[in-house]
């Protein structure tokens, strides 16, 4: 693969690339993480405004794929953007453009390996100490610290992040990509990632992952291991609304389709006795899961912005591996690959239907 | 004033408990509207219980407000009465929010009664969570004590946390290891009676002690109050008081007032937007923040609900980010409210201003030039 | 009354073109069943939201029927393939969080298998006489 050695750190060397880009008028704005007085995704097309660009930063105020469907949700920007993202944004995004949300045209792609972000509960106060002295393990999401598709697998260019102090390397991974740097980067190498390293991390991911499963054992919760997960949730939809696959503008459980009638709670409380207010919330969390766990790329946003502290993340990751396998499906992976309940194959389950 | 003192009631959600469990047993109240503890203990909900049995579990105080009473109760009624006869036990500022939502036609109070609760305040929800046994120690003593440390900002600048302009229709207070009981209705006097009850204690020590907690929370108030109007002057004191805001809109969503199935910020018109009219806005400034419009939210927020806020702070339980925002909308909306000499949920028969309007008023934000 | 012989109650969404006409003509035909089922009829079985079978459930139906035409078969041509997805995917998501996936049932069912829808309701009304009732009738805290 061909690389780019650029000797700063990885946000420098981004900038560095894309200041030249803009220069070579190859980009006309960047969307990417930014830091000013707070983190945010933002739009720049103003290159003075990029020694603000911190792309690198182990922060996730909102899923940037979910951000960038925004922009591009009714038709590409007229002018190419670079699009700095982590990799499981890349993946919703990529998501988000199935579902009709989202555009890719005019977009050029750089995502690196990602160490995790660090929850946003751990450093919503004094959010620029806790950044800058981030530690690769305390205080990241959970769902993080479970991610085995750490390795950007749809962007153009890529940032391994594994190189040490004031070097970066970036890969190459597309023609598109190549394009881009003709003439502007002619010092390229010949080098391979170093997939080691990248799998040792991997190796270790995946032993976490395993033990947070043995410890949950979702398989065995019923109904009363839902209650004791879910019975503090105070049905506010916030993991719906910060959900990157979420992308209804008014969701089902909101909407008057979801509302009941007297007739319906008065026959609910003489049954059950009591009736709980708000009603309907393991129903909510339950539909969710069967809405979205097939494009559910595990980024925890729903987790950190839960405010009664329910891992919804943790749960709807374990229940998105086993619908995701059921269909052999990894969403964001390959944009031809559909949305498994949007398709189907003559020949599968055939046990269901049978009597 | 006069009302009923039931003397050593140490534990008073036990009190409240017998005195619900003998409306029901008598056939008063067909359910009442209770909140009760989550199976697993670390939080509460509210229930709406009509069995005995439940109702045996039952907080009426709880120390914390996971949930606006008024929120939980609008999805039970929002399309209509139930055919019971329901007893909500609530604090005043859930009160006050059902009041203000049947005003908005988001509940139905037909068949329902009040019995509101002297609230010492509330803890934070997170804080809670974590340590329940710690914090329902310090709450007991809090009804003792009455110090602001450590409750939600907002309960510590109530002023409407006893029977204050309230549209209950029986009350309870606590003074010295008794409940104070008061009929403000005379749908309250019945049930106060149909307990067997009179009005024949006098409730002086109880109404001195709140008089003197009023005068100190009014004092924390002001100052509170000042405090954030110099925080939040201008655009620039506003941005950093929301810096860290995520946009996430929680705030709103749990929010009781709040009641639109689909808020306006989350509407079509202000999601779906072309391309090139994001990239004109960026062009204009060279970088925009995504999302758009994060303090258009929340001043377009204040404008929509000020005048109906009760203060609850709810919100700022909501916040994934540790926003203060229940207080600067406590504040602002004590000014507006202010303007129109209007306090949510003190009766249900007044109109929220906006929804009316006199023909002689306001005339200092009218032109100043004369017109005839 | 509690002590009554237990009768499940089966939510039935049945697809307008088969089964609707296969439970029809079992009854035209006085085949004999238990009287466990009530039908919804469905334009097409991929009408059925997840969403459909999921309040039924944990309103406190005992079991859901999904029945609609044999593979190959749909009015609408590949509609039934589309909902044996969603019935894999819904009773993969039961398993994993530990709730019961065979209180849910898909079956095929033509217009002229009278016979077989009585077989269809008459075993699954048996299974679930033998599950017993749905735990999550008496739930509050739903």
């Amino acid at each position: 693969m061909k690389a780019l050695k650029i000797a700063k750190s990885p946000d420098d060397a981004i900038k560095e690339l894309l200041s030249s880009l803009f220069e070579n008028q190859k980009i006309k704005g960047v969307f990417s993480l930014f830091y000013d007085q707070d983190y945010f995704y933002g739009l720049v097309t103003d290159k003075e405004l990029f020694n603000k660009l911190t792309p690198t930063a182990p922060v996730m105020p909102a899923n940037g794929g979910k951000m960038l469907s925004r922009l591009t949700m009714i038709e590409p920007p007229a002018v190419p953007i670079a699009v700095v993202l982590k990799p499981c944004e890349l993946r919703a995004f990529y998501e988000l453009s199935k579902l009709e949300q989202a555009n890719l045209e005019n977009l050029i792609f750089i995502s690196f390996v990602c160490a995790g972000v660090l929850s946003l509960k751990e450093i919503k106060n004094n959010i620029e100490e806790k950044v800058a002295n981030a530690n690769q393990k305390q205080g990241l999401r959970e769902c993080c610290q479970l991610c085995e598709n750490f390795v950007p697998e749809n962007a153009d260019l890529i940032l391994p992040l594994i190189d040490g102090d004031n070097k970066t390397t970036i890969f190459i991974k597309t023609e598109r990509g190549e394009e881009l740097l003709q003439g502007i980067e002619n010092n390229l190498v010949e080098e391979d990632f170093d997939s080691a390293k990248l799998s040792s991390i991997k190796e270790e991911r995946s032993r976490y992952r395993e033990k947070t499963w043995q410890n949950l054992k979702t398989e065995n919760l019923g109904i009363p291991g839902l209650i004791d997960i879910f019975g503090r949730c105070i049905n506010c939809h916030a993991c719906g609304r910060a959900c990157p696959i979420c992308y209804c503008n008014l969701c089902y459980f909101d909407s008057a389709d979801n509302d009941s009638g007297p007739r319906v709670y008065e026959a609910e409380l003489e049954r059950r006795g009591a009736l709980r207010a708000p009603s309907g919330t393991i129903f909510y969390h339950i539909g969710r899961m069967i809405h979205v766990s097939l494009s559910c790329v595990g980024c925890g946003m729903c987790s950190d912005v839960c405010p009664v502290s329910i891992p919804v993340g943790t749960i709807f990751t374990r229940v998105a591996e086993e619908t995701q396998r059921l269909f052999n499906y990894v969403p964001g992976r390959n944009l031809e690959e559909k949305i498994p309940i949007s398709t189907f194959e003559i020949k599968e389950f055939e046990e269901l239907g049978e009597a | 004033m006069k009302g009923k003192i039931i003397k050593n009631s140490d534990n008073i959600n036990t009190k409240i408990r017998e005195i619900l469990e003998s409306l029901i047993s008598k056939q008063i109240f067909d359910a009442v509207f209770v909140p009760v503890r989550v199976p697993t203990g670390e939080s509460f909900t509210y229930l709406l219980i009509k069995d005995k049995n439940i109702l045996k579990d039952c907080i009426p105080l709880p120390p914390i407000m996971s949930v606006q009473g008024a929120r939980a109760f609008k999805d039970l009624t929002r399309l209509g009465k139930l055919k019971y006869k329901i007893l909500c036990v609530m604090r005043p500022c859930e009160i006050r929010a059902m009041i203000e939502l049947s005003k908005l036609r988001q509940v139905t109070l037909e068949d329902v009664s009040f019995l509101s609760l002297d609230c010492p305040g509330v803890y934070q929800t997170a804080d809670y969570i974590i340590e329940p046994e710690k914090y329902d120690k310090s709450f007991s003593s809090l009804l003792e004590k009455w110090e602001p440390e450590g409750l939600r900002p907002n309960c510590r600048v109530c002023n409407h946390f006893s029977n204050q302009e309230i549209n209950s229709d029986l009350h309870i207070g606590f003074y010295d290891q008794s409940l104070i009981l008061v009929p403000l209705t005379k749908k309250g006097e019945e049930i106060f009676t149909s307990l067997g009850f009179e009005s024949t204690d006098d409730l002086a020590d109880w109404e001195n002690r709140k008089n003197e907690l009023l005068r100190r929370r009014e004092e924390i108030r002001n100052k509170t109050f000042t405090e954030l109007h110099n925080q939040t002057n201008g655009m620039e004191g506003l941005e950093n008081f929301f810096k860290g805001c995520i946009n996430c809109h929680n705030c709103m969503r749990v929010c009781p007032i709040c009641y639109c199935r689909q808020c306006f910020f989350e509407s079509t018109d202000q999601l779906r937007r072309e391309s090139e009219d994001y990239l004109i806005r960026t062009e204009k400034k060279g970088g925009i923040r995504f999302p758009v419009d994060r303090m258009l939210f929340h001043l377009g927020r204040m404008t929509h609900m000020s005048l109906s806020c009760v203060g609850c702070g709810v919100c700022e339980d909501g916040c994934p980010m540790d926003i203060p925002v229940g207080q600067i909308f406590n504040f602002i909306g004590d000014e507006v409210q202010k303007m129109f000499e209007y306090l949510p949920g003190r009766d249900k028969d007044e109109p929220i201003p906006v929804l009316t309007y006199k023909e002689d008023e306001l005339h200092e934000y009218e032109d100043a030039q004369e017109t005839k | 009354m509690e002590e009554q012989e237990f009768l499940p109650r089966i939510i039935g969404f049945l697809c307008n073109w088969c089964s609707y006409a296969g439970a029809d003509l079992a009854g035209v035909s006085r085949l004999q069943m238990p009287p466990t089922l009530i039908p919804i009829r469905v334009m097409c079985s991929s009408r059925v939201d997840p969403l459909f079978i999921l309040t039924a459930l944990l309103r406190g139906a005992d079991a859901v029927l999904v029945a609609g035409c044999h593979p190959g078969d749909c009015h609408y041509q590949y509609g039934n393939y589309y909902t044996r997805r969603r019935i894999a995917l819904i009773k993969k998501v039961f398993d994993q969080l530990g709730l019961e996936t065979d209180r849910l049932r898909l079956a095929w069912i033509s217009a002229s298998e009278g016979g077989r829808f009585r077989d269809v309701v008459t075993t699954f009304t048996q299974h679930i006489k033998e599950k017993g009732p749905n735990p999550i009738k008496k739930e509050i805290f739903l």
